[in-house]
C-alpha cells in the first residue's frame, strides 16, 4: 500500500513535469507545420495535446474490459471497484479528448462540430462511458451492479474500435498524424514525451483513486462491524 | 444442442409465441409506435416540398422507427419473465443458460422482423406514391432488415435482461442500447441507402456495408452470447 | 429419478459463507439435515434466509464452504442437483397469460419430463384444478395459484422441497388447503422452508434453524426444543439482529 501510494505520487509529479515540458517543446523546439500555401498552422500544436490524451483514454478503457473479466472470473469486489476507477479516469480522458478536438476543429474547419469519424467516435464513446456510470447509478445490489457494469464494459470496449472503423469507412477528413514519413523527428520526439507524461498522469490519477475508494471501503466496513 | 437443450429451446419459443398471440401486447405497442412514427415523419418533411426526393432520407427515418421500435419490444420481453418471478423458476430447472439467450434472441428476432415487415409497406405506401421507385431489387432490403434485426434482437436480449433489473427500466434500456448499436445502425442506414437509391456503384457500396452488418452481428452477438451466463445468473 | 448418490444427510452445509466484499449475507453456515425431515428457518429480514435457500437450490453460488444435497454440489453438480429440487415461493412462478395446462406443460419441457400431458393431468387433478386447466392464470384467486404452484413444484417429483413463506398472503381456506397439500406429501420428501410464522413454522417442522446477520443462533431438532426459551431466543435475535 505505502509502496504503491509513494509511485503513484512520483507519477503524478513525473507526469506533470513532463507533460508540461512537452507542452513547452511544441511551442520553442518543434517545427512549426504548414499549410500547403506556406501558412503557419498554428493550431496543430493541440495534437501534442489532444493525441496523448485521446490514446490515453483508450488505454485506460483497456483496463475497464480487462478488470470487467476478471471480476466476472472470480467475483471479486476488488476488480470491480478497479475497473469503475479505470472507467473514471477514462471518462475523465475521453472528456478532455473532446474538449480539445472541438476547440481544434472550431479553428481549422471554422465550426464547433462536424460529424467527423473520430469525433463521432469519442463522441459514442463519451456516451458509452456515461451510460456506464448510469447503469451502476441504477442498480441496488452490490453483486448485480458489479456483474453488469462488467458485462456492458467489455461490451462497450468491443464496440468502441468497430464505431471507429466503420466511420472511417466512410471518407475521413481528420488529419492523419502518422502517415508514413509524415512527422519531422523533433516533432515526433516532442510527441512521444508527450505520450509518455501523460500515460504516467493516467496511471497516476488511476492509483490515487483506487487509494482513496478503497480507504473508504475500509471505512464502511469498519463502520458496520461497529454497528452490527 | 443436445435433446434436452432442443426441447427447452423450443417450449421457450412457443410459449412467447403464444402469449404474444394471445395479448398481442408487444406487436400492437411496436406497430403502432411505427404508425406514430410516421404521422411525425410526415410534419417533419411537411416543408421540404415537393421536388425533395424523400429515397434520401428514407433509410435514415425507417432506421429511427426502427431502433426505437425494437426497444420497445426488447423491454417487454423480459418484463413478462419478470412479473412474477417465472425468470426464477426458469433459471430452477436444469437449463443451459445460453438455451435462455438463444430462444429469447430468436423471439425478439421474429416479432422485431414481422413489426418490420408490416411497417416498410405502409411508410412506402404513405411516402413514395408518385415518386422515383426503389432503384434496387426489393431483396436486398429484406436482407438489411434481416442482418440488422439480428444484431439487435441479440445485443439487444442481454440489455434487456440487465435493463429489467435496474430502477428505470425503459430509459436504462435506451442508454445502453443506442451508443452500442451505433456501428450497426450506420451499416444499415448505408445498405438501406444502397438499396434505395440504385445505379452504378450501388452494388459495391451495399455489400460493404452489409459485410458490416455481419462483422457486428458475428462480434458482438458472440460477446452477448458468452456475457450472457453471467448476467442472468446475478 | 431414483439414482441419488446414498448418503446419510439429505441437506448438508459445512461453512457455508457467501460475502460480497465485506458485507456477508451469510457467515460459516453449518448444519446437517436427515432425509424426511423438514427444517423451518427463521430469521429478522436480511439475516441471509433468502440467501442461504439460494444458494441451496443453486441460483447462488457460495463464496466460502460447501453445501451438498443428497451428496450433490450446489456448484460442481448444479445440473443434476436441479433435477431434485423444488421451490413454492411466495410469488407463483406461473405466467399470467398462458393458461393452468400451458404452464405446467411449459415447465415439463424444462425438466424433459416423459409423457408430458399424463404427468400434468395427475397434478392438476392432485391439486384440484382440472376443471380450470383451460384457464388463462390470470383470472386465478391467490390460492389457486398456489396450488398451481405447488404442482409446477412437483412436476419433476424432486426429493427436496424448498418453501419461501409460502403461507403469506393466503387467506384461511387456502392455507387449509396448502396444509392438507403439505400434509399428503410429507412423508416422501425434505422440505427447508423460510418462515415469518413462529407458530406455523414450529407447528410443521422437525428441525428449526434461527439466522441473524448470517450466521447460524440456534439449529435444534424439534424434540430438543423447549418452546418457550426457542420463543425467546427467537425474539432477542429479531430484536436485535438487524444490522
Amino acid at each position: 500500500m505505502k509502496k504503491r501510494s509513494m509511485l503513484a505520487e512520483i507519477m503524478l509529479v513525473l507526469g506533470g513535469i513532463i507533460t508540461t515540458v512537452a507542452l513547452l517543446m511544441a511551442f520553442f523546439w518543434a517545427p512549426a507545420s504548414l499549410y500547403p500555401d506556406g501558412r503557419v498552422d498554428f493550431a496543430q500544436k493541440i495534437f501534442y495535446f489532444h493525441v496523448p490524451v485521446a490514446e490515453a483514454s483508450f488505454l485506460v478503457f483497456v483496463f475497464t474490459a480487462y478488470y470487467g473479466i476478471r471480476f466476472l472470473m472470480t467475483k471479486r469486489r476488488e476488480y470491480d471497484t478497479k475497473a469503475k476507477i479505470a472507467t473514471e479516469v477514462t471518462l475523465f480522458f475521453v472528456l478532455l479528448t473532446m474538449a480539445t478536438g472541438i476547440l481544434w476543429t472550431r479553428v481549422e474547419w471554422n465550426v464547433w462540430w462536424q460529424w467527423e469519424p473520430r469525433l463521432t467516435t469519442y463522441f459514442i464513446m463519451t456516451l458509452l462511458v456515461i451510460g456506464y456510470f448510469v447503469l451502476r447509478n441504477s442498480v441496488e445490489d452490490e453483486e448485480k451492479r458489479a456483474t453488469y457494469a462488467a458485462a456492458f464494459g467489455i461490451l462497450a470496449f468491443i464496440d468502441a474500435p468497430i464505431s471507429f472503423l466503420i466511420t472511417r469507412f466512410v471518407q475521413s477528413t481528420h488529419p492523419v498524424v502518422f502517415k508514413s514519413g509524415g512527422l519531422e523527428t523533433p516533432m515526433l520526439v516532442t510527441f512521444i514525451i508527450a505520450q509518455v507524461g501523460m500515460i504516467m498522469l493516467g496511471y497516476a490519477f488511476y492509483q490515487l483513486r483506487l487509494q482513496q475508494e478503497q480507504l473508504r471501503e475500509r471505512l464502511d466496513a469498519l463502520k458496520i462491524s461497529v454497528g452490527g | 444442442m443436445p435433446g434436452l437443450s432442443m426441447r427447452q429451446f423450443r417450449a421457450i419459443l412457443k410459449k412467447d409465441i403464444v402469449m404474444e398471440l394471445r395479448t398481442k401486447e408487444m406487436i400492437t405497442s411496436m406497430g403502432l409506435y411505427a404508425i406514430l412514427t410516421m404521422v411525425v415523419y410526415q410534419v417533419a418533411l411537411a416543408e421540404a416540398g415537393e421536388n425533395f426526393d424523400v429515397r434520401l432520407v428514407m433509410p435514415g427515418l425507417i432506421w429511427v422507427a426502427f431502433i426505437f421500435m425494437s426497444m420497445l419490444g426488447l423491454n417487454r420481453s423480459f418484463v413478462h419473465e419478470k412479473d412474477q418471478g417465472c425468470l426464477d423458476a426458469l433459471l430452477l430447472a436444469p437449463i443451459d443458460r445460453p438455451v435462455i439467450f438463444l430462444s429469447k434472441s430468436v423471439g425478439n428476432l421474429l416479432f422485431l422482423l414481422v413489426v418490420e415487415a408490416l411497417s416498410l409497406p405502409v411508410f412506402a405506401f404513405l411516402f413514395l406514391q408518385g415518386k422515383e421507385g426503389i432503384g434496387n431489387p426489393i431483396w436486398m432490403i429484406a436482407l438489411v432488415l434481416f442482418g440488422a434485426s439480428i444484431g439487435i434482437a441479440g445485443v439487444g436480449t442481454l440489455l434487456a435482461t440487465i435493463s429489467v433489473n435496474t430502477s428505470g427500466k425503459d430509459i436504462m434500456l435506451a442508454v445502453l442500447f443506442v451508443p452500442l448499436e451505433y456501428p450497426l445502425l450506420r451499416a444499415a442506414v448505408g445498405a438501406t441507402f444502397a438499396a434505395v437509391i440504385g445505379g452504378p456503384g450501388t452494388m459495391t457500396a451495399f455489400w460493404g456495408w452489409m459485410a458490416w452488418i455481419a462483422a457486428f452481428d458475428v462480434i458482438m452477438v458472440a460477446v452477448a452470447y458468452g456475457l450472457y451466463e453471467f448476467v442472468i445468473g446475478a | 429419478m431414483g439414482d441419488m448418490p446414498d448418503t446419510g444427510a439429505a441437506v448438508e452445509v459445512r461453512g457455508l459463507s457467501r460475502a460480497f466484499g465485506l458485507r456477508k449475507a451469510l457467515d460459516d453456515v453449518s448444519f446437517s439435515l436427515p432425509a424426511g425431515a423438514f427444517l423451518s428457518i427463521f430469521g429478522p429480514n436480511g439475516a441471509g434466509k433468502t440467501t442461504l435457500v439460494k444458494v441451496l437450490t443453486t441460483l447462488l453460488n457460495p463464496t466460502g464452504g460447501s453445501a451438498k444435497v443428497f451428496g450433490l454440489d450446489v456448484v460442481e453438480d448444479s445440473d443434476e442437483l436441479r433435477r431434485h429440487i423444488g421451490l413454492i415461493s411466495h410469488n407463483p412462478l406461473l405466467y399470467p397469460d398462458l393458461t393452468a395446462e400451458e404452464n405446467l406443460l411449459f415447465f415439463s419441457e424444462m425438466y424433459g419430463i416423459s409423457e408430458p400431458e399424463r404427468r400434468v393431468r395427475e397434478l392438476l387433478v392432485d391439486v384440484e384444478l382440472d376443471h380450470r386447466r383451460l384457464d388463462v392464470v390470470r383470472t386465478f384467486s391467490r390460492g389457486m395459484l398456489q396450488r398451481l404452484s405447488i404442482a409446477r413444484a412437483l412436476l419433476h417429483k424432486p426429493e427436496v422441497l424448498f418453501l419461501d413463506e409460502p403461507y403469506s398472503g393466503l387467506d384461511p381456506h387456502a392455507m387449509d388447503i396448502l396444509d392438507n397439500l403439505i400434509g399428503s406429501i410429507r412423508g416422501d420428501h425434505t422440505f427447508v422452508m423460510i418462515s415469518h410464522d413462529l407458530d406455523k413454522g414450529l407447528e410443521l417442522c422437525s428441525h428449526a434453524l434461527i439466522l441473524a446477520s448470517g450466521r447460524v443462533v440456534m439449529f435444534e431438532p424439534r424434540s430438543a426444543i423447549d418452546e418457550a426459551a426457542f420463543r425467546e431466543t427467537y425474539r432477542a435475535t429479531v430484536g436485535t439482529g438487524v444490522s
